[in-house]
């Protein structure tokens, strides 16, 4: 048997390592020879995690090569841009396309469309990938949770590696805590039954490029001497004008938060939503 | 999005009174979403304050409002809910207003369970008349009539109205806008006499004596003040309004609903005995 390489990827907090370990735990329990190794560093930042499984009849390195991927299980849409470059021609990358802003991206909230790569699964099809995205995180929060979009994930995956049902029910119970093991193993076979994403949900497009007016009545603003909203907004949106009325500087920045509104003792700022024509 | 509720403003009269930095509008803005919330009609829905900071506030209101005497607003609202059993009667009073003055009011108010919604602005402070202590100033603050720190101990509002017998007991902070809407939302839906305090912030006086700074420092600190509290906010457990909640305690202030029960309610009481042939 030809060694199969495999890089589960996510962001810190996703279980990249859980889905990554009961992977491993199937191969080990089938007598395999699995070699694992994971980079994990920044996880607790909200950082990229990777984790390499390889297994075969015998393996002698941990780590795959560029190009050499057969399969890369990813929890993130943009960690899947990352590694895709992992697989070899006609490898299957599954990705669940839930989104998490990295953390240098959210300096800018509200332009977030430009910040983050936008998911064009075509273009990865162009290069000659098996692109298979997948809606595992919504699927994971209908079960109750959303924390089990690894485990339902690797249940999508699940039949185009050599497992049965019931090896990886075995890796389910042997990798997770007693007292969630029935509520992964619905996920699991949920994930099994998950159709791919037919498209990429277009409304989730149009949700990155929500535009907010915020809109200040100067003769009702206290101004300085009050400065709440000018304090409060986490984007800096509000300052003070040479009248010592607030004012929306830059309104563009502006994530619709509406704090400057329900703390605003004066009724002065009202935040509304562009309604985009066409 | 939240609603934009100005449309409940009489806005030619605006912009208010009331002093840059002064958290009585974040109240009255929450309570004006939780009537836009319920679609209660602005003439079914009246609006009495007695005198005060806080009481200044009905006249900013664009429903049915009653401007009265000092610490009797409960009472005028008594007799208003009485001839109109169908007018939402929401009572806007102080700590001063409410728990001073018109302290015999707010009891037998609670006493008689009469179906109105009194809502009293906690600021530790009598605000409007120059920085004087009032009867929810803790010991140890600073006011103009105690610039040695406040020797007596303060009431607690809340637990004053249960203990005469009011059946939906609250507390809240203009801090916590959202959580303070959901309360008042439910208080109103009460059938009965339902209190909500909410601490608000004087920087002009209360701020300024005790050197808590101006209105956002102010309003910020009151996560800090209420110790257990902020402590939610801050880990993002709102004070929620469903009672189950773990509610804080600190200063013997507790927040949350803190009690509701079921009680015959005055007005359809009284109502009854006329319909059954007394002499109207």
């Amino acid at each position: 048997m030809q060694t199969r390489n495999v890089l589960v990827v996510g962001v810190g907090g996703q279980g990249v390592l859980l889905a990554s370990n009961v992977l491993a735990a199937a191969c080990l329990a089938r007598g395999y020879d699995v070699k694992k190794s994971e980079v994990k560093g920044m996880a607790q930042r909200g950082g990229a995690v990777v984790s390499f499984v390889r297994y075969g009849q015998q393996v002698h390195s941990p780590l795959v090569e560029r190009g050499r991927a057969d399969l890369v299980l990813s929890l993130e849409w943009a960690e899947a841009l990352r590694w895709a470059a992992y697989l070899r021609p006609g490898g299957v990358l599954a990705v669940d396309l839930v989104r998490i802003l990295p953390p240098a991206a959210q300096l800018d909230h509200r332009t977030w469309q430009a910040s983050y790569p936008a998911v064009e699964v075509e273009r990865l099809r162009q290069a000659g990938w098996d692109v298979r995205p997948y809606e595992a995180s919504r699927r994971a929060a209908e079960l109750g949770d959303g924390r089990m979009a690894n485990v339902v994930l690797l249940g999508a995956v699940s039949r185009e590696l050599e497992f049965a049902a019931e090896e990886w029910e075995r890796a389910l119970r042997e990798v997770l805590p007693q007292k969630v093991v029935e509520a992964n193993l619905r996920a699991f076979h949920a994930g099994r039954q998950l159709p791919q994403a037919a498209v990429f949900p277009a409304e989730a497009r149009r949700a990155a490029a929500r535009a907010f007016r915020v809109e200040v009545t100067p003769s009702w603003c206290k101004g300085r001497g009050c400065g709440i909203c000018v304090r409060v907004c986490p984007e800096e949106v509000l300052v003070f004008g040479p009248d010592d009325r607030v004012r929306a500087a830059s309104p563009d920045r502006c994530t619709g938060c509406q704090l400057c509104q329900l703390l605003c003792p004066d009724f002065a700022v009202v935040v509304r939503e562009e309604v985009a024509v066409g | 999005m939240i609603p934009d509720v100005r449309g409940y403003l009489r806005e030619a009269r605006m912009p208010h009174i009331l002093c840059p930095g002064c958290g009585h509008g974040i109240v009255l803005g929450a309570l004006l979403r939780a009537v836009h919330t319920l679609g209660i009609p602005q003439d079914r829905l009246a609006v009495v304050a007695g005198i005060g900071c806080s009481s200044r506030l009905a006249g900013y209101v664009d429903a049915c409002t009653l401007h009265t005497t000092h610490g009797r607003a409960l009472a005028f609202a008594t007799g208003l809910k009485l001839a109109r059993p169908e007018l939402v009667v929401i009572v806007l009073t102080g700590d001063g207003d409410g728990l001073s003055i018109g302290g015999n009011h707010l009891i037998h108010a609670a006493r008689r369970n009469v179906d109105l919604t009194c809502i009293l602005f906690n600021n530790a402070v009598y605000g409007m008349t120059g920085g004087q202590v009032a009867p929810t100033t803790q010991p140890g603050w600073l006011a103009s009539t105690a610039p040695y720190g406040h020797p007596e101990p303060a009431f607690d509002g809340c637990a004053l109205v249960q203990g005469a017998g009011g059946t939906f007991v609250a507390r809240s902070m203009a801090y916590d806008p959202l959580g303070l809407q959901s309360i008042l939302t439910e208080a109103l839906q009460h059938r009965g006499f339902s209190y909500v305090e909410v601490l608000t912030d004087c920087p002009v006086y209360f701020g300024r004596y005790n050197r808590l700074g101006e209105g956002p420092e102010l309003l910020w600190s009151q996560k800090a003040r209420f110790g257990e509290v902020g402590q939610m906010l801050q880990a993002k457990r709102f004070v929620t309004p469903d009672g189950t909640a773990p509610a804080g305690r600190v200063e013997g202030l507790r927040f949350g609903i803190l009690h509701r029960s079921e009680r015959p309610e005055f007005t359809r009481v009284c109502w009854s005995q006329v319909k059954q042939g007394g002499n109207p």
